[in-house]
Parts: C-alpha cells; structure tokens; sequence
C-alpha cells in the first residue's frame, strides 16, 4: 500500500481525537472480554471441578469376581472350599490398578467379608456380624461417612479396628475397647480406634485389616472385591473401566449403576446449563459493544464526508474504521480477558473453595472473540457508506 | 429502533435467566432423587443385619419386622410432600427350580428372593391414595419386559440367574423357603421381566412384597425400607443437634426439610424405628446442589450485568442521536429541565414496551431452555415481570443520565449548525 504511513496516520487520529470517546469503547469491549474469559474459564473449572464433587458419593466402580453365585452367604459352612475361593479374587489385583487416572489419584480399596461372630472383650456372648477386612489407600473416599468417635493414638495400630454406630451399639462398645472376633474355631481380637456412621449397610459392620480377615476366613491371598472411586466425566469413567478390565483378567469390573446414570444425567444437565447461559451472555455482550460503536457511526458522519469529498472511495473509508475496530478490539481483549481470568480464579474459590485454575487456552480463545466482535460491532459503520457529502456538509441529519 | 431492539433482547435474556434460575434449584434437588432413597428406616430393636452388598443374610426368625400398615403415615408428617417415594423390602433366602419352555430346568444354590413393591397404590389416613413403589425409589433398575404386579404372584429376576440359567420372560419359578418353623412354604411365579441393577440384585430374584410376606410366614411385615426425600443441603444450622437448640431454633429447625428433620419426623409416626441418613447420598447431593446453585446465581448475576451494560450503552447511544432535536428545543425556548424530562419520560416508555417485549419473548427462550436442557418448562412467574420492567427502566435512566447531563448544557445555536 503506497500510502500505508498515511493510512496509519488517518487510524492514529481516529483513535485519538476523541479520549473520552475511545476510553468508553475501551471500556465496554474491556468488560465483555473479561466476562467472556471469566465464564468461559469458570465453566470449564466447574465441569472439571463437578466430577471431583460426585466422589463425595463414595466408590464408583467395583472389581468382583466373574462370578454367577452370591457373595458371601449365612450358610458358608455347608459350601465347600473351593466354592468360596471361587466367589473370592486374588489380592494381586490390587497393585495391579493405577495409582491416577487423569492426573487424579484414584483411591482402591479391597475387602474381604466374613460373615462371623464377635463379642465385647471380657464378655462371653458371642453374636452374629459382617466382618470386614479392608487394604489400600483412600478408604474414607470409597466410604464417606462421619466418625462419631475416634482415638488418635490408636489409628496408627495395625491389629486396631473401625465399627458402624449400629454395631457399637448392639455390642455396647465405644472407641478404646476392645473386640473379639472368631469364625469356626478361629480367633482374632481387635482394639476399637473409630466408630463411623455411614446411614448404609456399612453401620452394622466391623473393618479390620485385611490379614485378620483372611486368617479368620481361612482364605489367604483373597479378596471380596475391590472398590475404585475414579473421578471423571461418565465417558471417561467408562473409559477407566474398559482399560482396567483388560488389565485384569478373570474379574468383572463394572460402574455402580446408581452412581453412574444419575451422575451422567447430573453432568449433562448443569454442563449444558452452564454452556445456555455462557453463549447468552455473550450474546449480550457483543450487543452492549455495538451499541457502543453505533454512537461513534454517528458521530462520525462529519469525518466521512469530508474523506468522501475530497475523493475516499468508501472501501477505504470502510478499511479505516475496520482498522480501528480491529485495534480497539486488540486492545480491549488482552486487557479484559487478563483481568476477566483474575477475576474467574476469585470467583472458583467463592463457588467451590478451592480457587479456579487459569487455563491459558481461554486467554487467547477470550481476546479472539473480543476481536470478532468489535469488529462484527463496526456493522453499523456502514450506514455511513450509504452518507453524502454535500448533505451533511449542509448540517442535515 | 435499536435501542428498542437493545432493550427487548437484553431483557428477554434477563428473564430466560432469571426464570430458569428461579426453577433449577427446585429442578436438580428433584433430579438429585435419580441417586435413589437418602433415608434408610429399620427396627429399632433389632439384631445386627448381616448385609454385604445390600443382601441381608440373616435366617428368616432372627431379628425384627415392622408392619406395613403404618406406612400410609408417611405421607402424614410435616414435610409429606417432600417424601418423594418409598418401599419396603423383606428378604426371602429361597431355592429355586424353573420351567423353560415347558421343561423343567434346574437352578442350584441358594437365592435371595427380594419382596417389594413395584407400584403400589398405598392408602394414606386422610382416604387418599399414594402410588409409589422400587421403580420410583431406585430409577436405575432397568426392567426387560414389565414390572410384576404387586397384586400377583409374578417376578422379575436378575439378569445374571437369568443369563445363567437360560430363563425368559415368560418362563416359570417355582420358589421354597422355610420361615423357620419346621415348615417349608413353596410358591409358583411368573417372570415376567428381566432386571438390570447393576448390583447384587442381578442374581436374585424380585416379587411383591405379599410373596415374600407369604414365603416367610410374616403376612404384613417388612424388614427395611428406603425413603427417597427431597431436602434442603445442610448448612451449619442443620448439623447442630437439636437437643440443644433453643425452643425456636428448634421450631425453625423441624419446620426446614433437612435431612435431619424429615428423619426425626419419619420416626416420630412410625414407631419402634431407627430411621438413618444414607450419608454417601445426602452428603453427595447437598454439596453439589450447594455449588451449582451458587455458580447460577453467578452466572444469571453475569447475564444480568451484561444485559445492563448492553441496554444503558444503547439508551446513551439514543440520546446522543438526539442532538439536533435538542437543540431545536431549546431554541424554542425550552429549559434543560422540561428538556431532560421529555427525554426522560421517552426513555421509560421505551424501557416499559421494550422490557414487556423483552419479557415475552425470554419466557419462549427460558421454555426452550428449560425443555432442551431439563426436559421442563418454567412456570412464568409475575415477580419476574416485576423486576424485569424496573430494572429495564432502572437501567434506560442510568444509561441516559450521562448523555443528558451532557445534553442539558448543549448550546442550541453549534447544534443546529451541524457542529
């Protein structure tokens, strides 16, 4: 362009001439720009961060033995021995499974129930309880729940032992007592370091190491099941679990149907609610924007009938303002989306505690669209295309 | 025109918001329900359950029951409209053998038979009726052909015992048990469904209640039942305890559906019950309901904002576009007062027809939004109207007040000159 130095000049003082003017249009796209930002890093966090707050619902997937047959059952001492390490996995499972997934630890738990008989320490009367063996990390995420009671200095013992209200209850035991256990002759005793309440089935029973459980089944090595609570949107739960059941060969690995379609259900609603009202705001901003450059078309019709007059072809009446709305938009975007991140991690800590993280992608993505608008915005300026010369010179309207 | 246009979208945005906010509290706490009962009620004076993996183990005469008949006073307490379902449960351990096709086909093993209801018409004190039921209770069991009916003896069995041993709807059961007497007790039941439960229920078999109820010897009892509540998340007021509340405390405590206070209510009318919170699902629920209903309000206070913005920017842009005609008036000899008033006044004209409009058109969007999304369309709400219309002329006042300020000090002899 042979004339660019004048073309530049000409944006200079369009820009310029007018600092209240710009410093209004400045404002308005600024605002848009740092809602835009705010929201959009605001909705990914909270979608993100959504996962992360239905493992409050406790484990969601579960690894169990491919098997037809009831776990467990009253009558165990009729079934055979190789009945009831059919109904059992290995305890190799365990270390088998990933630590993360998607860069969020995954806690497992194994268990191992046995259905024997326990009783108050110093007391004979012996009753009828679920005892479970339990190993790995994370157990109160797998477990939520309240401990109604709980003893420092013995949750570090390895023989000690958690119980359910219910079944602190009917054997009228509280934290620092101890318990005995036994199942067909064999005996273990434990020291009560918690009692939790979880409103399941989880009340009624006793949570001791997994090796107690096993010495007292009889049953080495064996495991119940293993629950997993994986956090992640449904697809990659689903995912998870396609992955671990390769791994893992001779075990069902399933999502907890309950969790898993009500979750899905959940996420889709909120997410989708949160996109709606995004992409509506944004709507409007990029209408308070146009709003704001209509006032300029107006006040401009001076300046554009002179360029015309003295010879401007309206292409480059037009490429002028484009320019100028492109570095107004420029402008307003990287400062607006700076400020609208700021603002979002602020707000992440006000809605779930934790502060937002930035997602540097929003940044750009934010002042890209500041761009797009300001200069969508310049659309009424081409009412100005449609001006005489000699009628405005006039001072007509 | 514009502004007009300005006006009408930025408040039908406004209302779409406001409208959809106002409901979706109501909306996710009922969608929240689809994670199954949060109430779980037992006999008080009971033995320990035996449960692994929602199956009880105990033998049929050990431990309590409670009567069905008292159920109906479920939906007697305080807060009966936010019972959303319930259903008793009684277990059955039972032996099974079928008939495939006509053919005997046998099943070895021992059974779970679970006895509930799959959509009873239960009658309530005041003479009403109340239908509920396990398919409202726990939405994610999925039933292959239909529920049995709860008058009949029909079942539905687990899709592994059915995949197991080849049985379809259709195929017959025959079921034993022994309530613990000496006697065995035998039934013949139709399957009539496949269950998909996901859980342990798949290998077990479910029928009514009065099956169960008959295989035990236990007509009128039940062992657990599960209620499915709507509450309100609990907040530190809720997890103080009650018996140390003051007398008012306590009144504005019972009279909030928390989970705590339907609980105390639930086993206030049933008595001899230990009625407690599924706290996976309580907890589960109040925290996420807690933080998506603070982020809406966020983001409708952002839509608000935006709208805002977007309507004083266009009511200033009208102003300014007045120029000439100001200037002719004050020529008239008008004074900047009687000028600011006319436009004023023209700006909450504009602000009434363009908040109307804007208000019946976010209605339609706040229904399609409400449909595509949650499958509901907001009730129109006249608080809405109110807001929307004052806040519109809030707004148009704010916005035109700088350009008028600006407007009343315009000498008319350079406007009308065209400077």
């Amino acid at each position: 362009m042979s004339d660019s130095p004048m073309f530049w000049r000409i944006v200079r003082r369009l820009l310029t001439s007018n600092y209240s003017r710009l410093f209004v249009i400045l404002l308005a796209l600024g605002a848009g720009a740092a809602i835009t930002s705010a929201l959009l890093n605001l909705q990914i966090d909270a979608k993100r961060r959504l996962t992360t707050e239905f493992r409050s619902l406790g484990a969601n997937v579960i690894i169990a033995p491919r098997s037809m047959a009831n776990v467990g059952g009253s009558n165990s001492s009729s079934a055979d021995e190789t009945d009831a390490r059919q109904r059992t996995l290995d305890e190799g499972v365990l270390p088998q499974l990933p630590a993360e997934y998607e860069g969020k630890r995954v806690p497992a738990v194994a268990f191992l129930y046995v259905i024997g008989e326990v009783a108050k320490a110093g007391t004979l009367h012996y009753e009828p309880a679920v005892i479970a063996g339990t190993q790995g990390q994370g157990l109160t995420e797998i477990r939520p729940g309240k401990r109604t009671e709980y003893s420092a200095e013995l949750s570090g013992d390895p023989a000690a032992c958690e119980v359910g209200v219910k079944a602190a209850g009917q054997f009228k035991v509280t934290a620092g007592d101890g318990l005995l256990l036994r199942n067909q002759g064999r005996q273990a005793s434990c020291k009560i370091y918690a009692v939790i309440a979880t409103g399941g089935a989880e009340d009624t029973q006793i949570f001791t190491s997994l090796k107690t459980a096993q010495e007292l089944s009889e049953l080495p090595g064996r495991i119940s099941l293993v629950q997993l609570s994986v956090t992640g949107t449904p697809e990659a739960v689903k995912q998870f679990i396609a992955n671990v059941s390769e791994k893992i060969s001779g075990a069902d690995v399933h999502g907890i149907k309950q969790l898993a379609e009500a979750e899905g259900k959940l996420y889709n609603r909120i997410s989708g609610l949160l996109s709606a009202t995004v992409v509506l705001v944004l709507i409007l901003t990029s209408l308070c924007v146009m709003a704001g450059m209509s006032n300029v078309a107006i006040e401009r019709k001076n300046d554009v009938g002179l360029m015309k007059a003295i010879g401007g072809s309206i292409r480059r009446v037009v490429r002028l303002f484009l320019a100028e709305a492109i570095l107004m938009g420029i402008a307003g975007g990287l400062v607006g989306s700076a400020v609208g991140l700021l603002v979002s991690i602020w707000l992440g800590k006000a809605v779930f505690g934790v502060a937002a993280q930035p997602r540097w992608i929003v940044y750009p993505i934010s002042v890209i669209i500041t761009v797009i608008v300001s200069v969508a915005s310049a659309f009424p300026l081409r009412r100005l295309a449609s001006i005489s010369p000699a009628s405005v010179f006039r001072g007509e309207a | 025109m514009l502004t007009m246009a300005a006006l009408a979208l930025g408040m039908a945005v406004a209302t779409a918001a406001l409208s959809v906010s106002l409901d979706v509290g109501d909306r996710l706490a009922q969608e929240f329900r689809s994670l199954g009962a949060n109430l779980l009620v037992t006999p008080e004076a009971d033995s320990l359950p035996l449960e692994i993996g929602g199956v009880d183990y105990r033998p049929a005469n050990a431990g309590a029951y409670l009567p069905v008949e008292d159920l109906g006073k479920l939906k007697t307490i305080f807060w009966r409209f936010n019972i959303m379902a319930f259903a008793p449960i009684l277990e059955a351990p039972v032996v099974a053998s079928a008939i495939h096709d006509g053919r005997p086909v046998e099943t070895p093993g021992n059974f779970t038979l679970i006895g509930t209801w799959s959509d009873k018409r239960v009658p309530i004190p005041d003479g009403t009726t109340y239908e509920t039921g396990v398919s409202k209770t726990n939405p994610w069991w999925h039933v292959e052909g239909k529920w049995f009916n709860d008058s009949s003896r029909q079942c539905v069995v687990g899709s592994a015992f059915a995949k197991r041993f080849g049985l379809l709807k259709g195929d017959y059961l025959s079921v034993m048990a022994r309530p613990g007497n000496g006697h065995v007790i035998g039934l013949s039941l139709e399957i009539v469904g496949i269950l998909n439960t996901g859980g342990s229920e798949d290998e077990g078999i479910v029928a009514s209640l009065d099956t169960a109820q008959t295989l035990l010897d236990r007509p009128g009892q039940y062992r657990r039942l599960y209620v499915s509540a709507l509450t309100k998340p609990e907040d530190a007021f809720a997890r103080k305890d009650p018996k140390t509340m003051t007398p008012a405390e306590f009144d504005t405590w019972y009279c909030t559906p928390y989970i705590s206070a339907i609980a105390l209510q639930i086993s206030q009318e049933l008595k001899g019950t230990d009625v407690r919170v599924i706290r996976r699902v309580a907890e589960g629920e109040g925290n996420v309901l807690t933080r998506v209903r603070t982020l809406l309000w966020l983001v409708t206070f952002a839509a608000l904002l935006a709208a805002a913005l977007a309507v004083g920017a266009s009511a200033a842009a009208s102003v300014i576009e007045r120029r000439t005609e100001i200037g002719l008036m004050k020529a008239l000899g008008a004074g900047s007062g009687l000028v600011a008033v006319l436009l004023a006044a023209e700006q909450l004209l504009l602000a009434f027809v363009g908040g109307g409009i804007g208000y019946c058109v976010g209605i339609v969007l706040a229904r399609l939004l409400g449909e595509r999304i949650f499958g509901f369309a907001p009730e129109p709400k006249m608080f809405v109207l109110f807001v929307i219309l004052s806040l519109a002329a809030l707004i148009t006042l704010l916005g035109s007040a700088f350009p008028l300020r600006r407007a009343s000090r315009y000498e008319p002899a350079p406007i009308l000159r065209g400077e």
